[in-house]
C-alpha cells in the first residue's frame, strides 16, 4: 500500500472528526441553557439577565391564571427548598396536561432579571405523583413524557 | 399462590444461569460433550422458568389481584384486558422481567438453532456464545429478586397480607394500542441485539475472529434492525398522536436512547460487509457491536436512573448504579478479550485509496459512529456541564436539530454513492458510467426542488437545496442499479425485465433488499424536510361558530359534544375544514378523561388528525369550557405539517427492505 494514500486517509478522518467535534463544540456553546432552581435564579439576578433559561420548580399555589381569550398562561414558579418564586408567562400555547396547583413544573425561556420573569418557550409539567407515595419508589420515565 | 410459584421460579433461574454460565465454561474448556449439554440445557431451564415467573404476573394482572405490589402500582380493575397485560411493561420491575423473559427466549432460540445446525456440523461457537447470554441473564435475574436495593420482586405481594381495594391504574396516555406494542417493540429490537455481541464474545472466547461469527450472528442483527425500525417509529407515531405538540420526534432523552443503538447496528450492517469481502475491520467489528449492546443497557440506565429525566443527581435510584457497573464490567471483560486476542485481530488487508467503497463504507461508520456520540452528548450533557464547572446546564432540541445536519446529509449523499462506487480504487471508468448521469439528474431535481418552493413563496435554505439533490441522486444511482441488474439478468436468462428484476432480488436477497432500505432512507429524508422545515402552527381562540385560517385551509368550529365510554369520557368540538371554500371534511379534536385517573390527572388529548394526501392536518385542543355553547371559547393548536405522510412511508419501504434482506438463508458471504 502507498504511503500516500494512507496519509490522505488518516487526514480525510482527522478532518471530518475535527470538523464533527468543533460542530458540536460550537451549537453547546450557542445553545446551552442553564439550569436554575427559582432561589438560584433570583439570587443570580442580573448575572443571568436576558439569559435562556431553564428553571425547575413547583407551580405556586393560586398563582395560576389561564386567559383563554387571550391564550396566555401566566403562573409563579416557587423553590423547593426556600420562599423563591420566578414569574413565567407562557404564550400562544396550550395549556399542558397535568398542570395543577404545587405539581412540578419545568420551563425553559428568556430571564428578565428586572421583572423576575421567564418568557417560557417551552413547559413541562410532571405528573410525579403518580409513582410517588405508592408502596415503592420507583422512578419511572413515563412520569416525564408530557411536554408542551 | 401462583405468585409464590413465580417468586421460586426467579429464585431457582438464579441457579440456571449460574449452572449455565459454569457447566458452558467449564465443557469447552475439558472439551467435555455431557457438560456442554449440561449447560446447554440450563439456558432451556432458564426460559421455562422465567417463563413461569411472566405468566404468574400476567396471571395476576387478569385476576385483579390487588395483594401484588406491582399490580395495584400498574393496573386496576377496570383496565381493559389488553392494557392489564400491557401492564406488565408498565413500571420498573415488570419490565425488567419482561425484559429478562425476552432475553430467555432468544437464549432457548439459539439453543435450538445450534441444535438443527448440529445435525449436520459440530460447531461450538454457538455454545462459546451462549456463556455472556446466561451472564446477562443472570444480571436481570438478580434485579428482579428483589433481593437488592431500589427493585422490588414483581410477583412480591404486600407485607402482613394487606390487600389494596382497586390498583392505581396505568397512566391514561400510555392506555393506547400503539403504547401497548411500542415498548414491547423496541424491548425486542434491543434484546436481540445480544445475540451478535454475545457471537462476538463467543468468537473472541474461542479465538475463531473470521466471518464464522458475523454471519451466524447476521440475521439476528437485521432482525433486530427492523424491530428497532419500526419501535422507534411507533414512538414518534405514539408522540404524534396523543402528545398533542404535533410532531414526532423531539430528541428527548428517552427517544435518543432508542435511537443510538439504531444507529450502531446500522453501522454495524455496513462493516461487516468489509470484513466479509476485504477481511478488514474485524477489531472495528467486534467493538462496534459491543458498542451497541452497551447502548442498550445505557439507554436503560440514562432513562430508568433518573440523571436526566429529574433534576437529581447520581444515585438516586438504585437501580442506575448496578447498570452501570455491569456495563463497566462487561466493557473491561470484552476489552481484556480483545487483547487476549490481540494477534489475531489484525486486518490483512488496508484500504487502498481515499476514494472507493471501502472509504465510503468507512465514512459511513465514522458519520454513524459519530452522530451517535453527539446525541450522547447532547443527551447527558446536564451531567457533563456540572462536572465541568459545577453548573448544570441543558441543550434544547435546536441543538440536536442543527448538529444533525451535517453529518445527516453527507450520509444521504452515501445512501447512493457507497453501493455505486467501485472497489479498492475509483476509476475514471467507473465515476462516468456511474456516477455521472445520477449527479446530473441530481442537480436538476435539485435546482426543480429549489425553483418550486421558491415559485410558491417557501424559503430556501441551502440544506433543503443540498437535501432534494442528495435524495435525486440517490433515487437515480439506486434505480440504476436496480435497472443495469435486471437488464442483465433478463437478456442471460431471455426472460421479461420484469422477471430479470425478480431475479435479480431473487438471487442476492441481502443486497438488493439493502437497496430498497436505502431508497427508504430517501423517501424518509423528503419526508422529515418538509414536517420538519415547512410546518405551519396557528393558535387561536375561537368560539362556536367562529373560525380560524391556517395556510389554504379554513375551519369553522361547528358544534361541541360530550360522549361517555366504558372507561373515559370524551368531549371535544367538530371543525368544518374548507380548501379554497370547499367543504372537504370534519375534524373532532377531543380530550378524553379517565374515571380511573387520579384529581390530579387532567384530561389526555386526543388530537385530530386530517390526512390530505401525504400532507396532514392536526388539531390540538385545550380544554372544553362548560359555556361552550353560551359563547365560552376554545383554544386550538393547528398544524399544517406538510410531507408528513411521506415520513411513515419512507420507514414503512425501509422495514420492507430489511424483510427483503433477512429471508437470505445461506450463510455465505455475497456473491458479485
Amino acid at each position: 500500500m502507498k504511503k500516500q494514500s494512507r496519509l490522505k486517509i488518516v487526514a480525510a478522518s482527522a478532518i471530518l472528526l475535527g470538523g464533527m467535534a468543533f460542530l458540536v463544540v460550537a451549537m453547546t456553546r450557542s445553545t446551552s441553557m442553564r439550569h436554575f432552581t427559582p432561589a438560584l435564579l433570583v439570587a443570580a439576578g442580573d448575572e443571568a439577565h436576558d439569559q435562556r433559561v431553564q428553571v425547575d420548580g413547583l407551580i405556586a399555589e393560586e398563582s395560576a391564571q389561564w386567559d383563554a381569550v387571550n391564550f396566555k398562561l401566566t403562573f409563579a414558579i416557587r423553590d423547593r427548598e426556600t420562599e423563591a418564586t420566578v414569574h413565567v408567562i407562557y404564550e400562544d400555547r396550550l395549556k399542558p396536561d397535568n398542570f395543577k396547583d404545587g405539581g412540578s413544573v419545568f420551563v425553559e425561556g428568556k430571564y428578565d432579571a428586572t421583572q423576575n420573569l421567564v418568557v417560557a418557550t417551552k413547559l413541562m409539567t410532571k405528573c410525579a405523583s403518580k409513582y410517588e407515595g405508592a408502596e415503592s419508589a420507583v422512578p419511572t420515565d413515563e412520569t416525564s413524557y408530557t411536554s408542551e | 399462590m401462583t405468585a409464590e410459584i413465580g417468586q421460586a421460579a426467579i429464585y431457582l433461574s438464579v441457579l440456571s444461569c449460574s449452572w449455565a454460565i459454569g457447566f458452558l465454561s467449564f465443557g469447552l474448556w475439558i472439551r467435555n460433550a455431557r457438560a456442554i449439554q449440561s449447560g446447554r440445557n440450563a439456558v432451556v431451564a432458564t426460559f421455562i422458568l422465567i417463563s413461569i415467573a411472566t405468566g404468574a404476573l400476567i396471571y395476576g394482572f387478569v385476576t385483579d389481584d390487588f395483594s401484588m405490589k406491582y399490580v395495584v402500582e400498574v393496573s386496576s380493575a377496570a383496565q381493559p384486558v389488553l392494557y392489564k397485560i400491557a401492564a406488565l411493561w408498565g413500571a420498573m420491575s415488570g419490565s425488567l422481567l419482561f425484559w429478562l423473559w425476552l432475553l430467555t427466549v432468544g437464549g432457548a432460540i439459539v439453543v435450538w438453532q445450534n441444535y438443527q445446525r448440529n445435525k449436520q456440523t459440530q460447531d461450538t461457537l454457538a455454545d462459546y456464545s451462549l456463556i455472556p447470554i446466561a451472564i446477562v441473564q443472570l444480571f436481570f435475574t438478580i434485579l428482579v429478586t428483589g433481593l437488592i436495593d431500589g427493585i422490588y420482586n414483581p410477583l412480591a405481594r404486600f407485607p402482613g397480607g394487606q390487600v389494596a381495594a382497586d390498583g392505581q391504574g396505568m397512566n391514561p396516555l400510555l392506555q393506547t394500542p400503539l403504547m401497548a406494542i411500542h415498548p414491547p417493540t423496541l424491548y425486542i429490537g434491543w434484546i436481540s441485539l445480544t445475540i451478535p455481541f454475545a457471537f462476538a464474545v463467543g468468537a473472541l472466547v474461542s479465538g475463531r475472529i473470521g466471518s464464522g461469527w458475523i454471519l451466524r450472528s447476521r440475521r439476528w442483527m437485521l432482525f433486530s434492525w427492523i424491530i428497532l425500525t419500526i419501535g422507534i417509529t411507533l414512538g414518534g407515531n405514539w408522540a404524534y398522536q396523543e402528545l398533542g405538540w404535533g410532531g414526532y420526534w423531539a430528541w428527548d432523552p428517552v427517544e435518543n436512547a432508542s435511537f443510538m443503538p439504531w444507529l450502531l447496528g446500522t453501522a454495524y450492517l455496513h462493516s461487516v460487509m468489509i470484513q466479509e469481502k476485504r477481511n478488514m475491520l474485524k477489531l472495528w467489528n467486534i467493538l462496534l457491536i459491543t458498542l451497541a449492546f452497551q447502548f442498550t443497557l445505557l439507554g436503560t440506565f440514562i432513562t430508568r436512573s433518573g440523571i436526566i429525566t429529574s433534576v437529581h443527581a447520581f444515585g438516586g435510584s438504585g437501580i442506575g448504579g448496578y447498570f452501570l457497573s455491569f456495563i463497566f464490567a462487561s466493557t473491561a471483560g470484552v476489552i481484556g478479550l480483545i487483547i487476549y486476542r490481540w494477534n489475531r485481530l489484525k486486518s490483512a488487508n488496508r484500504l487502498e485509496s481515499l476514494l472507493s467503497r471501502e472509504s465510503a463504507f468507512l465514512l459511513n461508520n465514522w458519520l454513524l459512529v459519530g452522530l451517535t456520540l453527539i446525541i450522547l452528548w447532547g443527551t447527558l450533557w446536564p451531567v457533563i456541564s456540572e462536572a465541568i464547572n459545577g453548573e448544570k446546564s441543558s441543550v434544547p432540541e435546536a441543538f440536536f436539530n442543527k448538529v444533525v445536519i451535517i453529518p445527516g446529509l453527507l450520509l444521504l449523499f452515501l445512501t447512493g454513492a457507497g453501493p455505486i462506487i467501485s472497489w479498492k480504487k475509483i476509476t475514471a471508468n467507473n465515476f462516468r458510467r456511474m456516477f455521472l448521469m445520477p449527479l446530473v439528474i441530481g442537480l436538476i431535481g435539485g435546482a426543480l426542488t429549489w425553483g418550486f418552493l421558491a415559485l410558491i413563496g417557501y424559503t430556501f435554505p441551502l440544506y433543503s437545496v443540498l437535501c432534494s439533490f442528495a435524495a435525486v441522486f440517490v433515487f437515480a444511482a439506486i434505480f440504476a442499479e436496480f435497472y443495469r441488474g435486471a437488464k442483465l439478468r433478463a437478456k442471460r436468462q431471455e426472460t421479461s425485465f420484469v422477471n430479470g428484476l425478480n431475479l435479480l432480488i431473487q438471487r442476492n436477497k441481502r443486497r438488493y433488499g439493502g437497496y430498497i432500505i436505502h431508497i427508504g432512507i430517501v423517501i424518509l429524508y423528503i419526508g422529515i424536510m418538509g414536517s420538519k422545515g415547512y410546518f405551519l402552527l396557528e393558535s387561536q381562540t375561537v368560539t362556536l361558530g367562529g373560525s380560524m385560517e391556517v395556510g389554504k385551509y379554513k375551519l369553522t368550529m361547528i358544534d361541541a359534544f360530550e360522549k361517555e365510554y366504558s372507561n373515559y369520557l370524551r368531549s371535544g368540538v367538530i371543525f368544518d375544514v374548507e380548501k379554497n371554500g370547499k367543504h372537504i371534511g370534519t375534524m373532532e379534536p377531543a380530550l378524553h378523561a379517565y374515571y380511573a385517573a387520579k384529581p390530579d390527572e387532567e384530561p389526555t388529548k386526543e388530537s385530530a388528525i386530517q390526512h390530505l394526501g401525504v400532507n396532514d392536518l392536526y388539531i390540538a385542543l385545550a380544554s372544553v369550557p362548560r359555556n361552550i355553547k353560551t359563547g365560552g371559547v376554545v383554544n386550538v393548536q393547528v398544524y399544517y405539517n406538510p410531507l408528513i405522510g411521506i415520513v411513515w412511508i419512507g420507514v414503512a419501504v425501509m422495514v420492507l427492505g430489511g424483510i427483503v434482506a433477512i429471508a437470505e438463508k445461506s450463510e455465505r458471504s455475497e456473491d458479485s
